[in-house]
């Protein structure tokens, strides 16, 4: 399945609304996958210096990464497609 | 890293955008959050938070029903992103890196007083601080026990933690210890003191309204 990453410019964010944020994201997934599309929050970075977080999903388009997070109210800048690169896959 | 947060919470989370599409809303709502915690606490149909027995059918809230996923946009309002984010701010304060639970996000309704908050402090008398005792009591009978010691560690908070927990300064603490109204322990060969949640909950006692000082 696609992965997607969200990006996010949170300028003084807290590690305890980071934390509301991905218990927010979690649920939305879980709703919207119930609902009969899937949609999984696999990981996100946060770069403390610049308050930027990466967050990437796992979802058969961008649309509903897009809603997933417009449910969760964590604001974005725009979800885009990504290509995951490991050492245990090159 | 984000802290792992409580499976209670999640479901907790998810109950509260059920009752929201019970009630035709397209926004989870704080009263939405109080009710789930409420919700996923109770035995047929009432909540017991301390002395009072909340009786959810009595509010007409859809509470019980189970909504068929189906399509919505039901999203979390601003209050639930702010409450959530106290939440784990007190969860924290209790133990660092703690995740935040229900008991938290209940705690946070303790200075809340308007809608559900509001009616519930109106009809069971329910006022700040017996709130949080409440829920402290709560939270020091269903601490988990770890698998490794079966008679469980005791938790332990630094003063400034339990003054946090009781709404009192400091200052206030630290008399209930120099009182020996409240015991604690110090670190062997360290001036740290430690207070055990069980401790702190015995501390209180159950109000009677007819009390004259009232």
């Amino acid at each position: 399945m696609p992965l997607f990453v969200v990006h996010r410019e949170l300028p003084g964010i807290t590690p305890d609304a980071l934390t509301g944020a991905g218990l927010r994201a979690k649920t939305c997934c879980a709703e919207i996958s119930a609902e009969g599309r899937s949609v999984r929050w696999v990981r996100s970075f946060f770069l403390p210096e610049t308050s930027q977080t990466h967050c990437y999903f796992e979802a058969g388009d961008a649309q509903v990464v897009e809603e997933a997070n417009r449910r969760a109210n964590i604001p974005f800048t725009k979800v885009t497609e990504v290509v995951e690169m490991t050492p245990e896959a090159a | 890293m984000l802290r792992k947060v409580n499976d209670d919470l999640e479901q907790v989370l998810r109950c509260a955008i059920q009752l929201a599409k019970g009630r035709g809303s397209g926004l989870v709502t704080v009263d939405d959050l109080l009710l789930a915690c409420l919700g996923v606490s109770s035995r047929f149909g009432i909540s017991q938070i301390g002395e009072w027995p909340i009786d959810l059918d009595s509010f007409g809230w859809p509470w019980r029903e189970r909504r068929d996923p189906g399509r919505s946009n039901t999203s979390y309002s601003d209050g639930v992103v702010l409450l959530l984010e106290q939440a784990a701010r007190i969860a924290s304060a209790e133990v660092p890196g703690g995740p935040p639970t229900p008991l938290h996000v209940l705690a946070c309704f303790a200075e809340h007083r308007e809608g559900l908050m509001q009616a519930l402090a109106e009809r069971y008398g329910i006022d700040s601080f017996r709130w949080r005792a409440a829920l402290a009591r709560m939270g020091s009978e269903s601490a988990p026990r770890s698998e490794t010691a079966p008679s469980g560690p005791p938790q332990f908070l630094t003063p400034d933690q339990a003054a946090v927990w009781l709404g009192v300064h400091i200052q206030t603490l630290r008399g209930y210890i120099r009182s020996g109204k409240l015991p604690a322990f110090r670190i062997a060969g360290e001036r740290a003191l430690r207070i055990r949640s069980s401790d702190l909950a015995a501390l209180l006692e159950p109000f009677q309204p007819a009390e004259s000082d009232e």
